[in-house]
């Protein structure tokens, strides 16, 4: 069979890392991949691109979009629909599953189409386990955040299609834009994560510090942002906060529990600072310094002054 | 206002085992509801507080799944309703239907909420399903809700964005897990919670003809996490030379 592989996301930097998932699928399978955007379409990767146009906009409003999309499925005929796991595509995808019947699988990467079905990997009990998920074709697989590079937008103009009318039953009142931090937490190379260890708000100013000094990005484990409210929602890093990837994590009083754990896995090198000796974040580190940060995060910083003179 | 809270029992994460091979060793584990959720049920308690009514607590799982239900219970919700299947190896659609028609027969509710996903899987697509399958207003990622009259209006947690929407009730919310801070039951609320409602459907009645549900895991191993593991242990300035030592060989500190 030649396989027919869409990749979609309300969101081009996401369509564009399903358009690699989609690619890889396309070329060991045989077939072909199309890369599925809305509203303007502008920023999408891939030679064959359909831009998916309705009255509204439907970037903001998953419930238009996966009206959109299950309306384009259900003419164009994919046998695997692969959608970003922004939180809107989450719910566009789960939506479509349920529109058109497709089986549905989540957060999975690793995919391979082998004897016409979808084989994939993902994360479960907060990363403890690996699972291997199997999904019948026709299907749609919503793809990790990270777990491909995005391919490249292409200058290809692409299909546009009008879908026609898409009614919505909730309505969207006001939109905030979060404060967005000088450096982003997903993109970043080099992280210093805060965690229940620092024990005022004011003494994050040692982990902030440590981040100016290396250039790198200030994340926290979760009951700083959540329970204690010391940093906005969108520094939090693990299972339900931002997943990371960057060369060097540094955690700095944070006790490792699996999921904040779950988030940091990709990480090149996590290194951590925590006076507990037998804190889990030891298991999930390359480097570990059992000691007060107190003491520990002042003395790195005069080893990483003395090093840049 | 007549409130469901879908919630899931799971085996606890933190304490699940593996045998030499790295296969879990899930019967027996020890299980607890689904972490987020208990987010789901104190903001259905609050909603209960605030415009009176009734809290039902709704869940597809084993006959283990009542030890959640009670625990739901215990917190201050009403009545029990235990759909039996395992969530684990069902199709996260067909939990979703199952759900679904549990919402059917024990509603029309005005308000039916979820967490954003649930700790042994996380796969957050059940609530939406839930929006799709029942056609009704469904906001994801609450970080509040809150219901005037007959409008409910909340905000969501997106990535880069909050999103005030409004919608008529009855609506579906999924919760995030900085919504609130979730109630510890008393030890009356405890001993009280066996006495509340609790009843047990089969999924051949609430949804006839459905027949086995696939799924989709085909196996599940633990990962080990391939880490070097040094640990440095002396005066906060010997670890700290260490550390930077280490950290420079590596490469991934800043010219």
């Amino acid at each position: 069979m030649t396989v027919k592989v869409w990749a979609f996301s309300e969101a081009p930097s996401s369509a564009n890392e399903a358009a690699a998932a989609a690619r890889g699928i396309a070329e060991s399978a045989g077939g072909t991949f199309t890369v599925v955007g809305v509203d303007d379409g502008l920023g999408l990767a891939g030679d064959d691109k359909l831009i998916l146009r309705s009255a509204a906009k439907l970037a903001t409003s998953p419930e238009a979009a996966a009206e959109a999309l299950a309306r384009a499925v259900k003419e164009g005929g994919p046998d695997i629909v692969l959608v970003g796991a922004t939180r809107n595509g989450k719910e566009i995808a789960s939506r479509l599953a349920v529109k058109t019947g497709m089986h549905c699988v989540s957060d999975v990467f690793g995919l391979a189409l082998t004897d016409g079905k979808l084989h994939g990997r993902r994360n479960v009990f907060a990363g403890k386990l690996l699972a291997e998920v199997v999904a019948p074709v026709p299907c749609v697989a919503i793809i990790k955040v990270g777990s491909y590079s995005a391919l490249q937008p292409s200058a290809a103009p692409g299909t546009t299609r009008d879908v026609g009318e898409v009614s919505t039953k909730t309505r969207v009142v006001e939109q905030v834009e979060k404060k967005r931090g000088t450096v982003d937490l997903k993109g970043a190379k080099l992280i210093v994560s805060a965690g229940r260890g620092v024990k005022k708000k004011e003494d994050l100013a040692l982990v902030n510090d440590l981040a100016a000094e290396l250039g790198g990005a200030v994340g926290c484990s979760r009951p700083l942002s959540s329970d204690m409210g010391w940093l906005p929602e969108e520094h939090h890093i693990g299972l339900t906060g931002i997943s990371v990837h960057p060369d060097l994590y540094l955690a700095v009083g944070i006790s490792g529990q699996l999921q904040h754990v779950a988030g940091i896995k990709d990480s090149k090198v996590i290194a951590s600072i925590n006076s507990d000796k037998s804190a889990p974040i030891f298991e999930a580190s390359d480097y570990g310094v059992v000691g007060d940060l107190y003491a520990v995060v002042p003395a790195v910083m005069k080893e990483l002054k003395a090093r840049r003179h | 206002m007549k409130v469901a809270v879908c919630v899931k029992h799971a085996v606890d994460e933190a304490e699940l085992k593996v045998d030499s091979s790295g296969s879990p060793l899930l019967a027996g584990a020890a299980s607890k509801m689904s972490t987020f959720d208990k987010n789901a049920v104190e903001e259905a308690l609050r909603l209960k507080s605030a415009h009176s009514g009734e809290v039902s607590i709704i869940t597809v799982g084993t006959v283990e799944a009542k030890k959640s239900m009670k625990e739901a219970l215990a917190m201050g919700a009403d009545r029990g309703v235990l759909v039996v299947a395992d969530p684990l190896t069902v199709e996260t659609r067909r939990t979703a239907e199952l759900l679904a028609a549990a919402i059917r027969k024990g509603g029309p509710y005005d308000a039916v909420l979820c967490s954003e996903g649930s700790s042994d899987i996380y796969s957050g697509s059940v609530p939406p399903m839930l929006g799709e399958l029942l056609g009704l207003p469904y906001f994801g990622y609450a970080r509040k809700v809150e219901v005037n009259g007959q409008t409910a209006r909340v905000e969501r947690a997106l990535e880069d964005s909050v999103e005030v929407v409004e919608a008529p009730v009855p609506f579906i919310a999924s919760v995030v897990s900085e919504i609130n801070e979730p109630r510890y039951p008393t030890l009356i609320q405890i001993m009280q919670a066996g006495k509340k409602p609790m009843e047990e459907l089969a999924p051949d009645a609430i949804l006839p003809g459905s027949g086995p549900a696939p799924t989709l895991v085909a196996s599940m191993k633990a990962q080990t996490m391939a880490r070097k593991k040094v640990v440095f242990e002396g005066t906060p300035e010997e670890s700290a030379r260490k550390l930077v030592e280490a950290l420079a060989a590596e490469g991934v500190l800043p010219r």
